[in-house]
């Protein structure tokens, strides 16, 4: 099951593919007008003309999803205000060290997130089974994010980054969300 | 089943042989097609190895069948490299000089690509004796400091020698690099004023830009060698910090007292990792630049932009690693969050030489008397995945997605969409299209051809799409064992990855009989008339 982002991600993403296999189409449909006049019925210097303005429009949509998207990377959506709860996650071949084990609905949480040999990555996964959370786990480093959680369970945490042999073992299945 | 790729249009710049009087045009065709064969073939037996390999981890991934689980991780570490840069980076590398060749540019030494071939090898066999025999298990990107935590799979020496085994593939790259430029950067350009700044400038696109101040006999410099040279120069700069990373590795393997920060360890792993895509796709660009043209029978529609597209290239592509880092932003490691919000743009404009290539390939194709056979079927169906993988690779440089994208089975989907079905569906284009003639005998059987074209595209886009669903579903990337959650698509894949290998077999069957046939009455018939069939 997909997170709304997940979601709105794969939408924008098939709408995209439609137009672009649409357009492709009927590019291969435009040979059998070729066949017919040998190549000759096109003004090949209309279309070099128009390429630079292909490339304009390229720019400027991205241009549109560069503003749209760059403030919410994830270094930009942290902020430095004081959260309710701390939880510390340490990643460990192959296992996750976490304290406190349990937090409330409502609470704002921060998970402090690093590991102790090799790289992990800490995904949380809620009682539906899809991933909320993705925060890398660095030795030596701390990354910080937080999380207000709207729904009581028993969430799953697992390793997201490769790690070795045991790495899809690599499992922590009993973060408690209460009422 | 035809046999020939048609001429382009009359007095295109592109049909212009280039003779060098120290070895003659003849002896260079001749030796060149030697050379690519042996290339071809040893890619494809790559191919083979590294695809069964593939296999093997989607049916454990499906619990088909039983793998030890380090063993897993290390069929995983070899069938990334095998795939990735043993057979695709190492067919592109050397179809590179039958194109360079085709369009005027002939190889003006063998002894680079001869270093180029050789050291590939003896890096593809360390590496197969290190994963497969050894155990060595970190993945194709060995995060560093993975190869030294091995929990008790495989030593530091194993780790020493399978860096040594990356760094030899990392020579062959090199090698190939420096080959290019010596091929493009030389006489062939047949420029007015022959000092070295009109070859450099020639050679990348000036001549385009500024036809008055970069001018050629040739009238301009064939399109395809814009992509060969930028990727050359690129991969050159790009694999330096790469090489000194495996050194460093090399070192700590023989004193486990050294160490390297992990910040700057990962930054030195993308500075390579992300433009070595390009070690394939730009030479897969520069292969449609050459044959799109001739199956539509004009030249390439293509002006002052796919110029200017390819120095964005040249310059934007060492400066897009960072974007697969966006996970790495440590409190208080401002430099790291700075790269991630400069690298989504620069990665951004790397865009701009896929859609004007995609622009230009489209616009040559319109309306034209195009030759449909499976050659062309082949590059057609590529390039429609060049869109659709590229698509894909705008989302994957959006930090804001990474959240719910970063080691999901979306990008193992998406690079299997990039290099299995736009560059690799490029280069069975072009073994039909270019066998041929370098065989000196048609293939045997043209319906064959197609069975395995759809075969590949049906097979490989359910598998793909099916990887790309589980991950947006927050299916882990690099697990031996999936959540029981993601078991139904597993199972999904593995029918459509069944097709993908019938297919693979038709090919097979196909190839090994043409390769019993008969060649022409005059094998050398193929290069008559010079550079053209």
């Amino acid at each position: 099951m997909m997170t709304s982002l997940g979601s709105g991600i794969a939408i924008g993403y098939l709408i995209f593919v439609v137009l672009g296999l649409i357009i492709s189409i009927a590019i291969l449909w435009s040979t059998r007008a070729g066949r017919r006049d040998g190549g000759q019925g096109v003004d090949l210097e209309k279309a070099e003309r128009a390429e630079p303005w292909w490339g304009v429009f390229v720019v400027g949509l991205l241009a549109i999803l560069l503003g749209l998207t760059i403030w919410q990377a994830p270094w930009f959506t942290e902020n430095d205000d004081p959260k309710d709860v701390q939880v510390k996650v340490t990643g460990i071949q192959f296992g996750f060290l976490v304290q406190p084990t349990q937090v409330k609905v409502g609470q704002d949480v921060e998970f402090a997130v690093t590991s102790k040999d090799v790289n992990h990555a800490m995904a949380l996964y809620n009682p539906k089974g899809q991933m909320i959370m993705n925060v890398q786990a660095i030795p030596d480093y701390t990354i910080s994010r937080s999380y207000r959680f709207t729904e009581p369970g028993t969430y799953e945490i697992r390793c997201l980054e490769f790690c070795g042999y045991q790495h899809h073992k690599m499992i922590y299945p009993a973060f408690q969300v209460t009422a | 089943m035809s046999t020939t790729i048609p001429p382009i249009a009359a007095g295109a710049p592109e049909a212009l042989p280039y003779d060098d009087a120290r070895m003659p045009l003849p002896l260079v065709q001749a030796r060149t097609r030697r050379f690519v064969l042996r290339v071809i073939w040893s890619s494809t037996a790559f191919l083979v190895v590294s695809g069964v390999l593939g296999l093997l981890l989607r049916l454990r991934q499906g619990q088909v069948i039983e793998l030890g689980d380090n063993f897993w991780y290390a069929v995983m570490t070899a069938h990334g490299l095998g795939a990735f840069i043993a057979w695709a980076g190492f067919f592109l590398m050397g179809i590179t000089f039958w194109v360079l060749m085709k369009v005027g540019f002939p190889v003006r030494s063998f002894v680079l690509p001869e270093l180029m071939y050789w050291s590939m090898m003896a890096g593809v066999v360390g590496i197969v004796l290190t994963t497969l025999l050894s155990g060595f298990g970190g993945s194709w990107v060995f995060l560093y400091p993975l190869p030294f935590f091995s929990a008790g799979q495989w030593s530091n020496t194993v780790t020493g020698i399978f860096a040594g085994s990356v760094l030899l593939a990392g020579v062959s790259i090199l090698a190939y690099c420096a080959a290019v430029l010596q091929t493009c950067i030389s006489p062939a350009l047949q420029a007015r004023k022959d000092t070295l700044g009109q070859r450099v400038g020639l050679t990348f696109g000036f001549g385009l830009l500024f036809p008055s101040r970069f001018k050629t006999d040739r009238g301009r410099v064939p399109y395809p060698v814009l992509p060969f040279a930028v990727n050359a120069v690129d991969m050159f700069l790009a694999t330096l910090p790469f090489a000194a990373l495996l050194v460093l590795n090399i070192v700590q393997s023989v004193n486990n007292g050294f160490s390297i920060n992990v910040l700057l360890a990962g930054n030195m792993l993308w500075a390579f990792g992300h433009p070595v895509v390009y070690l394939l796709l730009f030479p897969a660009a520069a292969t449609y630049y050459y044959l799109v043209p001739r199956y539509a029978g004009r030249d390439l529609v293509a002006g002052k932009a796919v110029a200017v597209a390819w120095l964005i290239a040249l310059t934007m592509n060492l400066f897009v690693w960072a974007h697969h880092l966006y996970m790495n932003y440590p409190d208080g490691e401002n430099v790291q969050q700075t790269l991630g919000t400069i690298m989504q743009p620069t990665t951004y404009a790397l865009v701009l030489p896929s859609a004007l290539s995609l622009f230009s390939i489209a616009a040559t194709i319109y309306k034209s008397n195009f030759q449909w056979n499976v050659a062309s079927k082949f590059l057609i169906a590529g390039i429609i995945s060049w869109l659709v993988a590229g698509l894909q690779g705008i989302i994957n440089a959006t930090a804001a997605f990474q959240e719910t994208l970063h080691n999901t089975l979306w990008i193992v989907g998406h690079f299997h969409n990039m290099a299995f079905l736009n560059m690799g569906l490029l280069i069975f284009g072009a073994m039909y299209a270019f066998l041929p003639e370098l065989m000196g005998r048609g293939w045997w059987n043209e319906r064959l051809g197609s069975i395995h074209l759809w075969g590949t595209i049906v097979g490989a886009y359910g598998w793909v799409t099916c990887q790309m669903i589980q991950g947006l579903e927050g299916a882990p990337r690099r697990w031996a064992v999936l959540p029981d959650q993601y078991l139904t698509l597993t199972h999904v894949s593995l029918g459509f990855l069944a097709l993908l290998v019938a297919a693979q077999l038709v090919f097979a069957y196909n190839l090994w009989t043409t390769l019993r046939r008969s060649p022409f009455d005059d094998p050398t018939a193929s290069f008559a008339g010079g550079t053209q069939r």
